[in-house]
C-alpha cells in the first residue's frame, strides 16, 4: 500500500488527498473521500499539485553570491555567513518575511529565530492583505482571531451571503459547498459587482455597483435594523456597543443608497428579511489575497452580530483565507505585535511566558511590517530574511536593492534569488512531517511522504541549525516537539499534539482541556457570554463618475494571484487554465455589457482606449453580461498593461477586490 | 468452471505474483477509502471492499508517466532521443465490471484505431485480469443501466463470484483455464453455475435497494442527447455548476484524454510526459479545438456529456461510453456527476 495521506498545499481550505510517491516522485493525487472539508473534492490546482512537486526547478543546494553571481555552497558555510552578517546589523535593522505556505512549525520556528535569537521583532507574513483586518475584527469583537463558523457546518446554515468573493475561483471547494447548501435548499445571496459564478448559483444576486460593497453591507443592515428585523435579544444579552453602531445605520439616507449601490430598496429589504428570518446564517468574504479592508468586514459582522447568527451551529462570520496557511502563520505569531495565538506582544504576562520557555530577555519594542519597512525611505531595515516567497513578482524591488544583506530560504527556484546575497534550499512540503491550519481553523498533519531528491534539509532543521551556529541550542528531534511546545505557549492550541492528529482528520482550535475535540464554531461562552459590535466609520467614499469619465472600471483581482503565482508556474495544466482566458486577449482585455458595446458601436475583440484620470491603455473589448451597462471590468492579472491606469495611486489597488477607478472608453 | 474456498481466494493472487506484478483493492487503513493498488503484500488485498475511490485506469493509463525522454547539449551535439516507459507483466486481481469495461473502452481508443498507442501497449500487454462480480453494489452504481455489469461476461482471464462458502470461477482465456489446474481448483458443477446466475440476479434487484444515489435512465436520455432533443437551458443549467475541476474525467474508467508536456530536467535532458487531461478545462478545449472560438463552459460540459452518452461516440467504443461505476457523481464539486446529468436531462430541469 503506498498512499500517503496529506493536505493541499495551495489555497486556505485545507483539502485532503492522498499520494502515491515512488522515491521522491509523486505518481498519483487522489482526493480523500471521508475527508470532513473536502469529502472527495478537489479544484484544478488540488488534482495537479504532483505537477508542483515534480518539477525540477526546486533549488537543490545552498548558495552564496560572490562578484554579483551565486555559486554553490555548502549548508555550514552559506549559514555561517547567514548569522555573521545579521551579528553585523542591529536587531532593529533586521526583517524576517515568512510565508503564508510554511507549515505552522516552520513558521513558529521562524518566529523564535526573529525574536529570541535575532531579538528583532521585524516579522510579517508575505500575501497577507486583509487578512489581519480580518482577525482584528473576529479577536476584537469576540476574542477569537479566526472564523466563527466551519466549513463543515455549510450544510446547516439557512442562510448564506457570499460578499465580493469570487469564492468558486479562489477556494473552490468551498464554492462547491455552499452550492451543495443552496441544492439542498438554503438561501444563497451574493452581492458582487461582477456577475461571478457563484452569483449564478445563489438565489438571489445582488449586482452592485463597483465600488459599492461596504454600502450594500451598511444598507441590509439598515433595514433589519429600521424594520425592526434585529434579534433584540439576542443584542440585550449578548452583546455590546449596538448602539453606536445603530447610531451610523440612522444617518444613512435611502435615497442615497439606492442611488449609489444601484439596488432598489425592496430588494435590500427581501435580504434583510430572509437573513433575519433564517435560523441560522452565515457569510463568507475572501481574506488575504485580494481582501476586503477592515471597516467592510466590521459591516459584516454586525450584521450577523444584530442579527443572532454568531456563536451558534450553521453560523458564524467567515474569512476565507487565500493561502494555505496564512492562518497558520498568524496563529504562530508571524506578525510584529503578536506572539502565537494572538497572543499581544504588549501583554507583559506572555511575554514573561516566552521568555521564560526560551530562556531569553524577549526584546518588546514593537516592530513593523517588513513591507511598511521597505516602503519608507529611506529604510531604517538593512537586512531581510525572506521564505518561500510565491508572489508572482516582487514587491519593493528597488528598496530591497538597497538592503545590505537579503537571505533567500525556498524550496522552489524563484525570482527572489536574483536579490538574494545567501541562498538556503528548503525541502518539499513531501520531505517532513508538518502541521498546516486552514480557513476554517483545522490544523491538519501532513505526514513525510518521500526523501529528499537532494541532499536538502526541512525547514524545521535548517532554522534549528541556523539558531545553533548563533551560539542557540534547540532540542528537537522532530516537529512533533515543535508542535509540543507551541502547544505549552499558546491557549487555543493547548491540547493539539502529533499523536492525536494522527488518527483524525485534523483538529479545529480552540482545542483545551475544555474542548479536547476541537472547537467547529465559535460559542458566546468563550466570550464570557457577550460580544462586541465592531466600530465602523459611517463613511463611504466611492470613486465617482463624471461626463469625462462615465464608467466605474473594476479591477478583478481575484485570478491575478495565482495567474502570476510563482508555484503555478511550475505546474502544466493549472498554468494553461490560468493563462486561458488570455489566449483570445494576449494584450489583454475589457469587458463590457452589451448595451455598453452598443453606444460605443464596438464589437468583441475591436480594440478600444480605456482613459482613466491617470493615464490610458489600449485593450480588446470583451463584450458579457456579467457586468452591469455603466461599469466595466480588466483582470488585474493584465497588470502590466493596466499599470499605467493606477500608477501612483496603490490605495486604489489595496482596496482588494472592490478596487474600482472611473474612465471613459473610446473606440479607436 | 471451478471452486476455490473463500478463505483460499488471495491463493490465485499469490500464484500470479511470482509472474507479474499484482493490483488490488486496498483499504487504507485511517481514512477507510480503497484504492486499487500495486500489493506486494498479497495479504493486504480485500477482495470485498467496496469499489476502488479511484479506477484502476492508472494502471494501464496513469496519471503522469514518461513517455520520452531526450537531451540536447547545444550547438551542433545530436539530439538523444530514446522511448522510455516501463514495461512490466501485470495482473489485475479483484477488479470490478464496470472498471473492466473501462479498460475495454481504452482499448478502443488507443489500440482499436488508425493509431496504435505504443505506450499503452506496454502496458496493456502480458496482462492478466482477474474480475470479481459485485453480489452487493455500491451506493452510485449503475451499471445495470450500461450494460457493464454486475458481472463481466468477456474480457477477463478469470472471473470470481461469491457463492457463499466459495467463490465459484471461470476462466475466460487459455492462461486462465491454465492457472486453475496449476492451482488444482475443485471442478464445479451446473448446480454450482445456477447458483452463481442467482447471486448475480439477485444483485440486479438489490439495485433498487442499496444504489440509491444513482437512478439514471441511460438509454432514453442517450436518445434525447443524440438527437438534440436535450434542451439548452438545461446544459447551461449544467454548465453553470460546473467547477472546472477536472475530477469527472480524472476518475472516469474510460477517459482519455492526456496533455503532453516536456518537463525539463535541466542540462538540456528533458523527459516528455503524458498526463491526464481533461475537456472541461477551458484550456484542453483550446488546444483541442485549435483557433480559439471562445467556448462557454456550458459547451465544455456538453462534450463530455455527448462522448458518454451518444450514438456517435458510442461506435467509437461500440458501446456506450458511460460505464455506470457513479464516480464522477461522488468526486464532482458541482451537482453534475453524469448520473444527475441524466436526471436533468430526463425531467428538463433548468434551476433548483
Ligand atoms: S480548494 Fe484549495 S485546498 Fe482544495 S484542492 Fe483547491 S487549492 Fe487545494
Ligand atoms: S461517466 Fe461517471 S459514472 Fe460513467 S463511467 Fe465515467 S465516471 Fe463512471
Ligand atoms: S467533476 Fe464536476 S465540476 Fe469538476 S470538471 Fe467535472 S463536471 Fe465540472
Amino acid at each position: 500500500m503506498n498512499q500517503k495521506p496529506g493536505v493541499c498545499t495551495f489555497c486556505g481550505t485545507g483539502c485532503g488527498h492522498f499520494m502515491n510517491v515512488a522515491g521522491s516522485t509523486v505518481e498519483r493525487v487522489f482526493p480523500s473521500l471521508n475527508h470532513p472539508v473536502s469529502q472527495g473534492r478537489l479544484c484544478v490546482r488540488g488534482w495537479n499539485i504532483h505537477e508542483l512537486l515534480n518539477t525540477a526547478q526546486t533549488i537543490n543546494r545552498p548558495f552564496i553570491k560572490k562578484d554579483g553571481r551565486l555559486s554553490e555552497a555548502s549548508y555550514d558555510a552559506a549559514v555561517s555567513l547567514l548569522v555573521e552578517r545579521l551579528r553585523g546589523i542591529s536587531p532593529a535593522a533586521i526583517g524576517f518575511l515568512a510565508s503564508p505556505r510554511s507549515t505552522n512549525e516552520e513558521q513558529f520556528l521562524l518566529m523564535k529565530l526573529a525574536r529570541a535569537v535575532f531579538k528583532t521583532n521585524n516579522i510579517s507574513l508575505a500575501s497577507e492583505a486583509g487578512h489581519r483586518g480580518s482577525l482584528n475584527v473576529l479577536h476584537g469583537g469576540t476574542g477569537m482571531a479566526g472564523m466563527l463558523g466551519s466549513i463543515q457546518e455549510i450544510c446547516q446554515a439557512e442562510f448564506i451571503l457570499v460578499a465580493g468573493s469570487d469564492i468558486t475561483k479562489q477556494n473552490p471547494i468551498i464554492g462547491s459547498e455552499i452550492h451543495k447548501a443552496a441544492q439542498a435548499g438554503a438561501k444563497v445571496v451574493t452581492i458582487d459587482s461582477r456577475r461571478t459564478q457563484m452569483a449564478k448559483l445563489s438565489t438571489t444576486f445582488l449586482h452592485i455597483t463597483p465600488g459599492a460593497l461596504k454600502l450594500a453591507v451598511a444598507a441590509l443592515a439598515k433595514y433589519i435594523f429600521q424594520e425592526g428585523l434585529i434579534d433584540a435579544d439576542f443584542i440585550k444579552t449578548a452583546t455590546k456597543g449596538f448602539d453606536a453602531f445603530s447610531a451610523v445605520l440612522g444617518k444613512l439616507s435611502e435615497s442615497e443608497i439606492s442611488a449609489r449601490t444601484g439596488i432598489a430598496r425592496d430588494e435590500f429589504k427581501a435580504v434583510a428579511e430572509a437573513l433575519s428570518r433564517s435560523r441560522t446564517a452565515m457569510v463568507f468574504f475572501s481574506s488575504g489575497i485580494s481582501g476586503l479592508d477592515e471597516d467592510t468586514i466590521g459591516y459584516l459582522y454586525n450584521l450577523l452580530a444584530m442579527t443572532g447568527k454568531i456563536g451558534k451551529p450553521g453560523c458564524g462570520v467567515n474569512p476565507v483565507a487565500g493561502l494555505n496557511n496564512l492562518q497558520g502563520g498568524y496563529d504562530m505569531g508571524c506578525a510584529p505585535d503578536l506572539l502565537s495565538g494572538f497572543q499581544p506582544l504588549a501583554d507583559q504576562a506572555a511575554v514573561k511566558k516566552f521568555s521564560g520557555a526560551w530562556g531569553v530577555e524577549l526584546n518588546t519594542a514593537a516592530g513593523a511590517p517588513i513591507y511598511d519597512l521597505l516602503s519608507k525611505s529611506p529604510s531604517s531595515l538593512k537586512a531581510l530574511v525572506v521564505v518561500d516567497h510565491d508572489e508572482g513578482f516582487i514587491r519593493a524591488a528597488e528598496a530591497l536593492g538597497k538592503l545590505e544583506f537579503v537571505a533567500y530560504i525556498g524550496a522552489y527556484q524563484n525570482r527572489f534569488m536574483d536579490h538574494a546575497d545567501v541562498v538556503l534550499p528548503v525541502g518539499r512540503y513531501i520531505e517532513a512531517d508538518g502541521t498546516f491550519t486552514n480557513t476554517d481553523r483545522r490544523v491538519q498533519l501532513a505526514p513525510k511522504k518521500a526523501e529528499p531528491a537532494h541532499a536538502v534539509l526541512p525547514g524545521w532543521k535548517l532554522y534549528t541549525l541556523i539558531a545553533e551556529k548563533a551560539g542557540v541550542k534547540w532540542n528537537y528531534g522532530s516537529p512533533s516537539d515543535i508542535m509540543d511546545e507551541v502547544a505549552r505557549l499558546t491557549p487555543a492550541y493547548a491540547g493539539i499534539s502529533y499523536k492525536k492528529l494522527a488518527s483524525a482528520f485534523g483538529i479545529q482550535w480552540p482545542c483545551n482541556e475544555k474542548h479536547p475535540d476541537g472547537t467547529a464554531h465559535f460559542d458566546i461562552a468563550m466570550a464570557g457570554g457577550s460580544i462586541t459590535f465592531a466600530r465602523v466609520s459611517g463613511t463611504f467614499d466611492m470613486p465617482e463618475t463624471s461626463a469625462d469619465f462615465p464608467y466605474r472600471l473594476m479591477i478583478g483581482k481575484a485570478q491575478d494571484f495565482w495567474h502570476k503565482n510563482n508555484l503555478m508556474r511550475k505546474t502544466f495544466i493549472p498554468m494553461r487554465e490560468y493563462n486561458a482566458t488570455l489566449l483570445d486577449y494576449p494584450e489583454g482585455y475589457v469587458e463590457i455589457a452589451p448595451e455598453t458595446a452598443k453606444a460605443l458601436q464596438v464589437r468583441n475583440q475591436w480594440q478600444v482606449k480605456v482613459v482613466s484620470p491617470y493615464g490610458e491603455l489600449p485593450l480588446a473589448v470583451k463584450i458579457s453580461e456579467d457586468v452591469k451597462s455603466d461599469t466595466a471590468y480588466a483582470p488585474y492579472f493584465a497588470q502590466d498593461m493596466i499599470a499605467p491606469l493606477l500608477a501612483g495611486h496603490p490605495e486604489i489597488v489595496q482596496k482588494g477586490e472592490d478596487a474600482t477607478i472611473p474612465i471613459r472608453i473610446e473606440k479607436v | 468452471m471451478y471452486l476455490i474456498k473463500k478463505s483460499d481466494v488471495l491463493n490465485i493472487a499469490k500464484a500470479l505474483s511470482a509472474a507479474y506484478q499484482v493490483y488490488g483493492p486496498v483499504v487504507e487503513k485511517v481514512s477507510g477509502q480503497t484504492f486499487f493498488e500495486k500489493v506486494d503484500d498479497i495479504s493486504e488485498i480485500t477482495l470485498a471492499a467496496p469499489i476502488p475511490a479511484a479506477p484502476p485506469k492508472s494502471v494501464v493509463f496513469p496519471q503522469a508517466e514518461r513517455i520520452m525522454s531526450y537531451r540536447y547539449a547545444g550547438g551542433n551535439t545530436p539530439v538523444e532521443i530514446k522511448p522510455d516507459y516501463a514495461e512490466t507483466p501485470k495482473a489485475l486481481f479483484g477488479l470490478r465490471s464496470c472498471d473492466l469495461t473501462g479498460i475495454q473502452c481504452l482499448d478502443r481508443f488507443f489500440l482499436g484505431q488508425e493509431f496504435v498507442d505504443d505506450v499503452y501497449r506496454h502496458h496493456r500487454k502480458k496482462m492478466f485480469i482477474v474480475t470479481n462480480t459485485c453480489v452487493v453494489p455500491f451506493k452510485y452504481c449503475f451499471c445495470v443501466c450500461t450494460d457493464s455489469g454486475p458481472c463481466a461476461d468477456e474480457g477477463y482471464d478469470l472471473n470470481l463470484t461469491d457463492i457463499g462458502d466459495n467463490f465459484f470461477v471461470e476462466a475466460g482465456s487459455a492462461q486462465g483455464e491454465a492457472l486453475c489446474k496449476k492451482l488444482n481448483l475443485e471442478n464445479a458443477s451446473e448446480q454450482h453455475r445456477s447458483e452463481k446466475n442467482a447471486c448475480v440476479d439477485k444483485s440486479i434487484t438489490l439495485f433498487e435497494e442499496f444504489s440509491t444515489e444513482s437512478k439514471a435512465w441511460i438509454s432514453r436520455v442517450m436518445n434525447r442527447v443524440t438527437t438534440g432533443f436535450a434542451k439548452e437551458d438545461v446544459w447551461e443549467y449544467v454548465g453553470d455548476q460546473c467547477f472546472e475541476c477536472g475530477a469527472c474525467s480524472f476518475v472516469c474508467p474510460s477517459c482519455s484524454c492526456f496533455n503532453i508536456a516536456d518537463a525539463s530536467g535541466g542540462n538540456g535532458s528533458c523527459n516528455r510526459l503524458r498526463t491526464w487531461d481533461s475537456c472541461s478545462y477551458e484550456g484542453y478545449s483550446r488546444m483541442a479545438g485549435g483557433h480559439n472560438p471562445r467556448k462557454p463552459v456550458e459547451d465544455r460540459r456538453n462534450k463530455r456529456f455527448f462522448c458518454k452518452l451518444s450514438y456517435s461516440q458510442s461506435k467509437k467504443y461500440l458501446r456506450p461510453g458511460c460505464v455506470g461505476c457513479g464516480r464522477c457523481n461522488w468526486v464532482c464539486p458541482g451537482d453534475i456527476g453524469l448520473p444527475n446529468v441524466v436526471k436533468y436531462i430526463r425531467r428538463e430541469t433548468t434551476s433548483r
